[in-house]
């Protein structure tokens, strides 16, 4: 039987996720790969014509629920859905992926859980090939397997990747963060089967209540939309420094204003913030690090920015061996300076236009 | 049916707490899971090649665990009896100290050699042990859980947790109010929130946009000396457990009990070298020189 590389496809409100998209490219690249089948499990009210759109990026066959109670994403009644489709079937698929989400990384450790299965967290890349294992304390794992996924991920505050292996039960699962892959060019002609699914919740599913949901709240960070971001980090040295982060941010008219994890972890500036592996990861136009180290918790959330510019008091910060530009100074001088002629600069090009 | 397999399977009959705060028979009980990790701000332990030596690096309580345990310390209003458990080599026992400093009741440490390797699910499998252990003979109420760790940063372990509970669960909870044996909670999600209400058995993983944990209380300072003290006082507040005392399957534990291992790292290659660098001038030069290279004020003109 034909393997099966499942792909969790999230909606918000009726709307596919840039995520559900991208975890359709690597998967076709992983069932290419295999030899296996893509297929898309889609969750969600009012949402069956969603399918063939991701039929066009390259999904075989999609399991669709559409059903008022999963209207809203909530972890019990997507997760009965999820075990009741799997215990349906004859062999569970060889891989499932999620993004890493509010949504993913709620849903996915349950279900492995369930399933007693490995899960590999906010995955950077993905691979399928095999893997030679011996082990003395344990014999009962030692083997050759074949056609192992490959779940890669940056190790902790390390500048090492790591290869994350358990091919020793189906389904090997991963998280993978949002914006590392590539969607497939959409093939509007493309077709699959999409297969509805009866969805049988039972009453211990429905035990958490929604109450309400807020979206955009004002006071939002819109990260993943600025143009420019200006990232403070631990060599701020205190809280205030953000004042400066943000009258530099504010320069520019779509901006926001970044942290890496050290920063929000000392509780200079909240989560919303933070870029990084376990923020957020964004592309702009401009990225301006200051008093970042580079780690590579960092790194990840940002650099597949356009320019990258690091301000750092330290020469040897491994910021600089990935940043395009570098200024090694005092960030409480650099940056005024910076506003300063940044503000000349304009003014003097646009009194010589008039 | 596998929804209840944890109580079936370990005939625990606490989860019938009654509909009313003042009708319950028995105290609120809270368990908040806490895990030192490697302080990576400090340079001690850190080796040429990135890696981390855990022997020799400066360790810490990982600091999302800082907004679970204020979390279960704040139930404590509503006179929770609040239980910290930690699972880790014996130095771990630091991290309990520090919690007892700040207000908590009791705290176990589960050790064993055998829980070495362990990843996500072997982990979560051995604290749901620690946890049935910890709450017997008491009611378990609410479990919480930092949103994750800095060193594993997986976010898995509470939700895994949770399934082995067989109790609903709120991820990346910000804020609660407990109210008799309901529970509502403020859930971040992508651009906004959402206010979620269930019936308390629950497990909360707690994001660092929670409130701060409070300093440590003058009691509990003087708890943690008293405890250094008094071996008697000790036994009774502070539990160190291996896997035989909780009842735990080894073969479920550490490497055995793991479905991934780490097969391989490599290093992340450097882009290197391509970096335009300014340095060893006055700042206007520099400055000015990186706006001749990166005309950022024509970013400016939309203003």
């Amino acid at each position: 039987m034909k393997h099966k590389i499942w792909v969790f496809a999230e909606q918000v409100e009726g709307e596919l996720q840039a995520i559900a998209l991208e975890l359709l490219g690597a998967g076709r690249r992983l069932a290419d790969k295999l030899g296996a089948d893509l297929e898309a499990i889609l969750l969600g009210h009012n949402i069956s014509h969603l399918a063939q759109t991701l039929c066009h990026y390259s999904a075989d066959r999609v399991y669709v629920a559409d059903h008022p109670e999963l209207a809203q994403y909530r972890t019990l009644p997507y997760r009965r859905v999820m075990v009741d489709l799997l215990s349906q079937l004859p062999e569970p698929p060889h891989t499932i992926l999620f993004g890493s989400t509010t949504t993913g990384r709620d849903l996915a450790p349950r279900l492995a859980a369930y399933l007693e299965t490995g899960l590999t967290a906010d995955c950077t890349s993905l691979d399928i090939g095999p893997f030679e294992y011996s082990n003395s304390k344990d014999q009962s794992k030692s083997g050759t397997f074949h056609d192992c996924l490959y779940a890669i991920r940056p190790s902790f505050g390390e500048s090492l990747k790591a290869r994350i292996l358990g091919p020793w039960k189906n389904p090997q699962m991963a998280t993978v963060r949002p914006g590392v892959m590539q969607a497939v060019q959409p093939d509007y002609n493309r077709t699959g089967t999409v297969i509805p699914l009866a969805v049988n919740l039972q009453e211990s599913d429905r035990q958490v209540q929604i109450q309400e949901i807020v979206r955009n709240v004002t006071h939002q960070v819109q990260l993943s939309k600025a143009e420019v971001i200006v990232s403070g980090g631990y060599g701020l040295g205190s809280p205030d420094g953000f004042q400066l982060i943000k009258e530099l941010a504010d320069c520019f008219p779509n901006s926001a204003v970044g942290a890496s994890r050290k920063a929000v972890d000392a509780g200079w500036i909240s989560y919303a913030h933070q870029v990084g592996q376990t923020g957020k990861t964004v592309r702009p136009k401009i990225y301006i690090a200051c008093g970042i180290s580079g780690a590579i918790q960092h790194r990840v959330g940002m650099d597949k920015s356009d320019t990258i510019i690091a301000i750092n008091k330290d020469s040897s910060a491994p910021i600089f061996r990935f940043a395009h530009y570098g200024i090694v100074g005092d960030l409480y001088q650099v940056i005024p300076e910076l506003i300063q002629q940044m503000r000349y600069a304009l003014n003097s090009r646009n009194s010589q236009a008039a | 049916m596998l929804w209840n397999f944890s109580i079936q399977a370990d005939d625990i009959k606490k989860f019938s707490c009654t509909a009313n705060m003042t009708d319950r028979l028995c105290p609120l009980n809270s368990y908040v899971l806490i895990k030192q990790v490697p302080d990576q701000s400090s340079k001690a332990g850190v080796n040429p090649d990135g890696t981390i030596d855990r022997a020799k690096a400066k360790r810490m309580l990982n600091p999302f665990d800082r907004y679970a345990l204020q979390a279960a310390l704040q139930t404590k209003q509503y006179g929770a009896v609040v239980t910290a458990i930690t699972m880790g080599p014996p130095p771990a026992i630091e991290i309990l100290y520090e919690a007892i400093a700040h207000g908590v009741d009791r705290a176990i440490l589960l050790t064993d050699r055998r829980l070495a390797a362990s990843d996500t699910l072997a982990t979560a499998y051995a604290l749901y042990k620690t946890v049935l252990w910890a709450s017997r003979g008491r009611s378990l109420d609410l479990v919480f859980c930092g949103l994750q760790t800095t060193d594993g940063d997986t976010a898995q372990v509470g939700p895994q947790l949770a399934e082995r509970l067989g109790i609903p669960q709120i991820t990346y909870c910000e804020s609660f109010t407990l109210n008799g044996n309901s529970i509502t909670a403020k859930r971040v999600i992508e651009g906004g929130v959402q206010i979620l209400q269930t019936q308390l058995p629950a497990l909360l993983t707690i994001t660092n946009s929670a409130q701060r944990l409070a300093y440590k209380t003058l009691r509990g300072a003087q708890r943690v000396q008293q405890l250094q003290r008094d071996e008697q006082l000790r036994s009774q507040i502070l539990h160190t457990v291996t896997l035989d005392d909780i009842g735990a399957d080894p073969e479920r534990c550490g490497i055995k009990g793991s479905p991934t291992i780490v097969a391989a790292t490599e290093k992340i290659g450097e882009i290197g070298g391509s970096c335009h660098m300014f340095q060893g001038r006055a700042v206007r030069l520099m400055v000015g020189e990186l706006l001749n290279q990166v005309p950022l004020e024509s970013l400016l003109e939309a203003r």
